[in-house]
């Protein structure tokens, strides 16, 4: 793709033409609304910053927003700890094995949300199995209704997401190199680190900042898992649309929040992989690109 | 050359297809309530909307043949305030807290005139300029039976809920300020049940960090109907309509008549409806007695209408709080305290939940 293809000074070709369906349907449904709350959070007009000064001066956004970057980054490492030796695995069997090892990654993408959660509340809660278990121990730890509960739902819900790039970057890395290091005198762990490790960061960011970005922006589990005593930034801008009222006000927290996002991803992209890489589809790219 | 053109042919498609899109939110003409009109009802779904669509619906349609229901839920002022702030409302008849069609009438709610519904056997504050109550939910402290068997050593007052001495084990409360999140706590702490309002917020959430640690706080009347089920709760403030059928699914509950907190649950018309006179001439007819009574015989809820002789279950009885059942005081919320202060005590409230 480096020599310049003299057709494409001309102008842009048609087949441009088949992404107009989609920028249209995504300037209806996401950019004008998106314009929309961000005109509402800057005062309808009247241009004002008050919305976005109150998020800093109320005592309680701040302190939600730690809460759920921290939970986010739990969530991240405990997927990636579980993530990538399980992709690791699904690049060294076989066909029938990787198959078996994708579907039961995959079936949390093809259970309903609510049947998900809600099997959680009943793992979690007094008397169920993990609170049972703990106490084996003498200890009383009732996950259902805490951060920590939340976490382990989230991480097991968004497990798909680290695996399937993580997955895609593995397989497209050439083992002969390890053979030839190891032929050279390698170490497996050196050549592990030295060469494997590096060959697979483009999934390994993709996977990172998937399962970092949706766990911000987290609803549904923490709604029903968590509890309002710790709520996580979704349900602070649900109750501020819903009752309060305060759209300028939810409005200038989502964009805080997605201004966040838009600057770990731009931070995240400097470390290995494109954009691109963002997305389950992502590794085959990381061969393309050698 | 060609392609630049197709370029700008699709921009100019993109353009018109947002123009359609907006447009598709243009105003509407006022209908007239003699003709044909499907009034768009939005309720809570499931039994409750339900029992309203056999006891509000039916019966209206039969009387007024021209007058027809499109049922949906669930109702939300979020939504109602997108509605009319864009210009397109498509809700009539709303299923609404009363504060918060008080709070916002005029802006997001039509003034309505109801001068034609005779008040004399309802409960006062059922009628509001923007609303019209249907029915009272009670959320009375309650506890499961089988975590205080000894009646000798149970819980007596709602003073009992906030001593965690005497009474350890998991409370229950509801972050609804509907279901008297505030109100509770004041009274443990001593208020007069007469005095509540205007209500002392920061007493309140003050007497509510003692019990903090040992409270499942529920976002929603579901989530806690769950916990009590699930026993994950031994004694709680839940709304009437959520006892009857944990009782009916063989939860044991005894219900604690000391002060109980009660709110009326109201209709509303989103401004702007232009279906508002057709909303009104129906709304009118939901206080009636046959009406509420059949309400409250499916949702074990207690009549706006105190004429209202509802055929109730044995377990609707005993949450029953105009009944028999009820020994202790009732304190029905004030509607124009929670309009002006809501917005401030919700702020408080969160903050406080999420500190």
């Amino acid at each position: 793709m480096n020599t310049p293809d003299p057709a494409r000074w001309r102008g842009p070709s048609p087949r441009w033409l088949l992404l107009v369906p989609a920028l249209a349907l995504l300037a209806a449904i996401l950019l004008l609304p998106l314009g929309q709350s961000l005109f509402r959070s800057v005062g309808q007009g009247d241009w004002t910053l008050d919305h976005y000064a109150r998020l800093f001066t109320d005592g309680v956004t701040l302190r939600v927003l730690a809460r759920t970057a921290v939970t986010a980054a739990v969530v991240t490492v405990i997927a990636f700890a579980l993530g990538y030796p399980y992709a690791y695995v699904m690049t060294r069997v076989g066909p029938r094995m990787r198959g078996v090892l994708l579907v039961i990654v995959l079936i949390p993408f093809w259970t309903s949300v609510m049947a998900r959660n809600f099997a959680w509340i009943v793992i979690l809660q007094r008397e169920g199995p993990v609170h049972s278990f703990f106490r084996l121990f003498g200890l009383d730890v009732v996950l259902y209704g805490s951060v920590a509960g939340v976490t382990v739902a989230m991480s097991q819900v968004l497990l798909p997401f680290m695996v399937l790039p993580l997955f895609s970057a593995l397989s497209g890395i050439d083992r002969r190199l390890l053979l030839a290091a190891r032929g050279l005198g390698s170490h497996p762990l050196v050549a592990f680190w030295k060469i494997y490790w590096p060959l697979s960061r483009g999934g390994v960011v993709a996977g990172l900042i998937l399962v970092f970005t949706l766990s911000l922006g987290f609803y549904v589990t923490p709604a029903l898992l968590g509890s309002p005593k710790e709520s996580l930034v979704a349900q602070l801008l649900g109750q501020r649309t819903t009752q309060l009222l305060d759209f300028a006000g939810a409005g200038a927290l989502g964009m805080l929040v997605l201004v966040v996002t838009l600057v770990l991803v731009a931070w995240a992209n400097r470390f290995g992989g494109t954009i691109s890489a963002i997305g389950v589809v992502a590794a085959a790219p990381v061969k393309d690109r050698t | 050359m060609v392609s630049r053109t197709v370029r700008v042919g699709a921009t100019l498609s993109t353009l018109a297809l947002l123009a359609t899109l907006a447009a598709c939110g243009g105003e509407t003409t006022p209908a007239d309530p003699d003709g044909n009109v499907a009034l768009t009802f939005v309720g809570y779904g499931g039994v409750g909307q339900q029992a309203m669509i056999d006891n509000y619906q039916k019966p209206y349609t039969a009387a007024h043949p021209n007058i027809t229901f499109v049922n949906t839920s669930p109702p939300d002022v979020a939504q109602v305030k997108a509605q009319v702030e864009s210009g397109s409302v498509v809700w009539d008849v709303v299923a609404v807290a009363p504060a918060a069609a008080t709070q916002n009438c005029g802006t997001l709610f039509e003034p309505l005139d109801f001068s034609g519904v005779d008040p004399k056997d309802l409960v006062k504050g059922t009628i509001g300029k923007c609303y019209i109550g249907n029915f009272i939910n009670a959320s009375p402290f309650a506890y499961r039976t089988e975590a205080f068997p000894d009646p000798a050593k149970a819980p007596k007052t709602v003073a009992d809920f906030f001593d965690v001495q005497k009474f350890p084990g998991q409370r229950g409360i509801l972050t609804n300020l509907q279901n008297g999140i505030l109100e509770y706590p004041l009274l443990a702490d001593g208020v007069a049940p007469d005095a509540l309002y205007p209500l002392d917020a920061d007493r309140a959430l003050k007497k509510l960090d003692t019990i903090r640690d040992v409270t499942t706080f529920a976002p929603n009347v579901g989530a806690l109907q769950q916990a009590v089920g699930a026993k994950q709760v031994d004694m709680f403030f839940l709304a009437d309509s959520r006892l009857v059928p944990l009782m009916n699914d063989g939860t044991a509950i005894t219900v604690v008549w000391d002060t109980t907190v009660a709110s009326i649950n109201a209709f509303a018309v989103p401004k702007g409806s232009p279906k508002v006179k057709a909303a009104q001439q129906f709304m009118a007819t939901v206080v009636a007695p046959q009406a509420v009574a059949g309400i409250s015989e499916v949702l074990g809820t207690a009549p706006v209408n105190l004429a209202a002789k509802p055929n109730l279950s044995e377990n609707a009885t005993k949450v029953q709080v105009y009944g028999p059942a009820n020994t202790g005081k009732t304190v029905l919320q004030d509607v124009d305290w929670y309009a002006a202060n809501f917005n401030e005590v919700t702020t408080k409230l969160t903050n406080w939940l999420a500190g």
